[in-house]
């Protein structure tokens, strides 16, 4: 118990502050501690926002390659399940705020409800989630062996010939797409690649989160946290808040490369 | 503690500015803006990406130390993103599918 006593006798300056039970002896005062804390994790996720960026980063060179494929796969997506989706991770995320809130007013049951809150937001993300990849399956629409894309936007195919003859301009306001069905089919393939590898590890975010979230949602329970110590809270908070904004990214460049033809 | 607790007003308020934000970019979409519609996109998902970091993130409050090592991953990430599509650019990577059969050749729109 040496520890403690030298702790005493460094804040010996400032005896009207209780020494935090969850003050580590490595820190001076409780906001320091925590200031250290959030910068480790804005660090932690400027490397999430790097990794996600390299992503991003594939999209967009594909994107301008083979812009007609992007805009005719992405309107195969449902837009009601992606639109439902960014509200429901939006709400989520006023949950968490509202969850960390409750933890800074040292408001115990009202932390728990959030959290708890935020979790069924989330479960709700990925059930919809689930609805819309076994609609890609049923589709064909997952990369692999059994990818079919059926378009009725394709340019005709040369018959016969090696000579392949332009794409004749559209009748009645469709615009032809100058991809013959078998780069179609190639390179919508790309960008499905794209959509299950972001969403999917955006998902699997989320599916970490909750767990996170779980555990928090244990250790408020608990009583473990009040106004002067809430960081756990606050970080998943800002991990959750993170997730959030990847797919407020996704979900144009995902759903709405071109809706508008 | 001295940390920043902000109304739930505040929270509200940043929670139907992101609904109608969506609302916005879903609308956005189906208008036919040639080129623009892309970046209207991205400025109304980055202003939507800004409103979280600065209030559900706390960002507001957080001291010049914290803010500068967002500032730095944000500028880490132009350099990706931009140094990366300037490549692309200037360099006349042609943007063709591979040859996927023998009959069938792109056509530039």
């Amino acid at each position: 118990m040496s520890n403690v006593v030298a702790h005493a006798g460094q804040h010996a300056d400032s005896p009207s502050r209780a020494h935090h039970r969850a003050l580590q002896h490595h820190f001076d005062t409780m906001p320091q501690q925590k200031e250290a804390a959030v910068i480790g994790m804005w660090v932690f996720l400027l490397t999430e926002i790097l990794f996600f960026g390299g992503l991003f980063v594939a999209y967009m060179i594909y994107r301008i390659w083979y812009f007609d494929a992007f805009a005719e796969a992405s309107r195969s997506l449902s837009l009601f399940w992606g639109g439902l989706n960014t509200a429901v991770l939006i709400g989520s995320s006023l949950t968490m705020a509202m969850a960390v809130r409750g933890a800074q007013t040292n408001k115990r049951k009202a932390t728990v409800n959030w959290l708890i809150l935020t979790m069924i937001l989330g479960c709700v993300f990925l059930g919809v989630k689930v609805i819309e990849y076994s609609d890609k399956f049923e589709h064909h629409h997952v990369p692999g062996p059994n990818f079919v894309w059926a378009s009725e936007h394709a340019a005709p195919v040369a018959e016969g010939g090696a000579e392949h003859t332009p794409a004749p301009e559209a009748a009645a306001g469709h615009r032809k797409l100058s991809l013959t069905p078998s780069q179609l089919q190639r390179t919508t393939q790309i960008y499905f690649s794209l959509y299950f590898t972001m969403t999917g590890l955006h998902a699997l975010h989320m599916i970490i989160g909750i767990g996170l979230m779980s555990v928090i949602t244990w250790m408020a329970w608990k009583g473990r946290f009040d106004e002067e110590y809430y960081t756990p809270v606050e970080l998943s908070g800002l991990y959750w808040h993170f997730v959030d904004i990847v797919w407020i990214f996704l979900f144009p460049l995902l759903y709405l490369v071109e809706r508008h033809t | 503690m001295s940390d920043h607790v902000s109304p739930v007003s505040l929270y509200i308020t940043i929670f139907a500015s992101l609904m109608v934000l969506t609302a916005v970019t879903v609308g956005a979409a189906f208008v036919n803006l040639g080129q623009f519609n892309f970046l209207v996109a991205m400025l109304v998902a980055g202003f939507k990406a800004s409103l979280v970091v600065w209030y559900f993130m706390h960002m507001k409050y957080q001291s010049h130390l914290t803010k500068l090592a967002l500032a730095v991953g944000l500028f880490f990430l132009v350099i990706l993103l931009g140094e990366t599509m300037i490549d692309y650019a200037s360099k006349d990577f042609t943007p063709m599918p591979p040859k996927i059969d023998a009959e069938s050749e792109i056509v530039k729109p």
